[in-house]
């Protein structure tokens, strides 16, 4: 799924160094925390992973293609292989939660009637169906949260990627997000997951994606209590 | 009144988007035309307005230019084609060495070649101008105040050739002092070539100005569209994020562009085509013959209504083209 090779990556406007001879390969279908202190390049990372930045050194390789072969113009449709949650949300505040979610399957260029369908049925899956006709603003801060994933997963991506996602939530509502990333993960799809809340990571027992000081350790499965309950149920 | 037609028709326009909602071809239709929502915030940009305001600016002065150029190269035709083959033999009333003839000299010198001319092979046609007829000529510059009596007048003969190439003008010009050594032979090819240089100038720099307005608007218009690319920076990467190829995301400009374009162009064309009007009327019933009548032909005016369609397809490809070059930049 994804091969990271002696990955470098700096700005080209400071041109300093933020990530350094990184390397790790991701399965399909693994489930991984990215994490590590504030300032050691989990978002920079995460953004190579969205090839929202291209490495400055080294070789990624994405859903077996490697990038540097790549034309940019063959990178769209890798991305929308892509489902992104930011910290930030970025929901756009004009359209409603309907087309916020409808977004992924417009650029996909889906057809009027399968958005309609897909949309209601995964707002009704996260639970704000009655909410598809408001703005973004009207939203408490976990729907909102709740929009963003129901987002970033309506395109069917085979790698989520999400930053923070529990940030800016409480800790049951951040408890019952991470229930819907191991029902995703238990559909097939790759996340991963950069977060600080040392909670989750435990209680969720996935392995590790640990930076610091731009290198990259990996830690394993540390086979979290929860992680048991839901793998149970399914 | 405009309330009570608002609401009557209100209603009925909902029906008709209702049911162009439910036919999915036209939906389709519509969706590649770039009638949907915009997935950016750009309809709640504050600068629109100005945006609509500089292209109705552009669409007014550009009318005027160009009506300008219309008018000019239909006055240039109207002049040549008027004189073409035509000359005019006058009887100068001031003599080569400096004598005046009296008014009975004229006219008697003017009747003898009038008659010795008429059966000339290459004259096609020939009238001898009245007194009236020539009152009428001079009458911008003296006024109507003087009367014929007054002034000696010269004795004009208007005729029209077969063809004017210079062997038949130098026989013509034998041929008329022959009969009357006071007749002198006026071509006009020498003033109307200066008048048509000079129309022609003016055309030029009529079109020089519509190309300029063109290329400020074009400047404008870049500068716009970067700016609201500046101002929606993060949407755009969103998009960019999600898959979107650059014609996705610069479609959703180019919509935005034509449909502001397309609105200040019509309120220019409006007030542009109102004042060409007005200034054709003007023209037309001055009371001075020194004021050409102005005339605009029907094509001229079908293309000076075409100006606001031309406004937005420059707006369109310009804010396109602004977009894919600065998307281009992003990884």
């Amino acid at each position: 799924m994804i091969k990271f090779e002696n990955i470098g990556f700096k700005y080209k406007e400071s041109g300093e160094e933020i990530l350094h001879g990184i390397n790790f390969t991701l399965e399909s279908g693994s489930y991984h925390f990215l994490t590590g202190p504030s300032g050691s390049g989990k978002t920079s990372l995460m953004n190579l992973m969205s090839l929202g930045n291209m490495p400055t050194e080294g070789q990624m390789t994405m859903f077996g293609k490697k990038i540097s072969t790549l034309k940019r113009e063959d990178l769209f449709e890798l991305r929308q292989r892509i489902g992104v949650v930011f910290q930030d949300f970025r929901l756009l505040k004009h359209l409603s939660i309907f087309d916020n979610v409808a977004l992924p399957l417009r650029i996909m260029g889906e057809s009027d009637e399968n958005i309609k369908n897909y949309v209601s049925e995964l707002l009704d899956w996260v639970g704000l169906e009655k909410h598809k006709d408001n703005l973004p603003p009207t939203l408490s801060g976990g729907q909102q949260q709740r929009v963003a994933i129901a987002r970033a997963v309506i395109g069917r991506p085979k790698l989520l990627l999400a930053d923070e996602p529990t940030g800016n939530l409480d800790d049951e509502i951040g408890f019952r997000l991470m229930g819907l990333f191991e029902q995703l993960n238990r559909m097939g799809t790759t996340i991963v997951i950069a977060t600080h809340n040392a909670n989750i990571i435990e209680q969720f027992g996935h392995p590790r994606l640990i930076l610091g000081n731009g290198n990259l350790h990996t830690s394993q499965s540390a086979n979290g209590p929860i992680a048991q309950k839901i793998r149970n149920v399914f | 009144m405009f309330s009570k037609i608002k609401k009557q028709l209100q209603p009925k326009i909902k029906t008709l988007g209702n049911a162009l909602a439910k036919n999915p071809l036209i939906m389709r239709m519509l969706e590649n035309l770039g009638f949907r929502d915009y997935d950016l915030p750009l309809a709640q940009s504050e600068d629109s307005r100005f945006l609509v305001l500089l292209i109705a600016l552009m669409s007014f002065l550009s009318i005027l230019a160009c009506s300008g150029t219309f008018a000019l190269n239909d006055m240039a035709a109207r002049w040549s084609s008027g004189l073409e083959n035509k000359v005019t033999i006058e009887i100068a009333v001031e003599t080569k060495d400096g004598h005046l003839l009296s008014n009975k000299t004229v006219r008697k010198e003017t009747k003898k070649l009038a008659k010795g001319l008429k059966n000339n092979p290459m004259i096609k046609s020939l009238a001898v101008l009245s007194s009236a007829e020539i009152q009428e000529l001079i009458s911008p510059w003296i006024g109507d105040s003087l009367t014929l009596n007054d002034i000696p007048l010269p004795g004009l003969i208007a005729i029209e050739l077969r063809n004017t190439n210079k062997k038949s003008l130098n026989t013509l010009k034998s041929d008329m002092l022959k009969l009357s050594k006071y007749a002198r032979l006026e071509t006009h090819h020498e003033w109307l070539a200066d008048l048509i240089n000079f129309t022609r100038t003016l055309k030029n720099l009529s079109l020089f100005i519509t190309l300029i307005i063109a290329g400020v608007t074009i400047i404008a218009i870049t500068a716009g569209i970067r700016t609201r690319l500046a101002i929606h920076q993060k949407e755009v990467l969103l998009l960019h994020a999600m898959g979107a190829t650059d014609h996705y995301i610069a479609r959703q400009f180019q919509r935005h562009a034509m449909i502001l374009s397309l609105k200040g162009g019509l309120i220019g064309a409006v007030f542009g085509l109102v004042t060409t009007a007005i200034i054709i009327f003007l023209s037309s019933h001055s009371d001075t013959t020194l004021i050409p009548t102005i005339k605009i032909s029907s094509a001229g005016i079908v293309l000076l209504c075409l100006i606001p369609i031309i406004a937005s397809t420059i707006a369109t490809i310009t804010s396109r083209f602004t977009v894919l070059r600065n998307l281009s930049e992003i990884p």
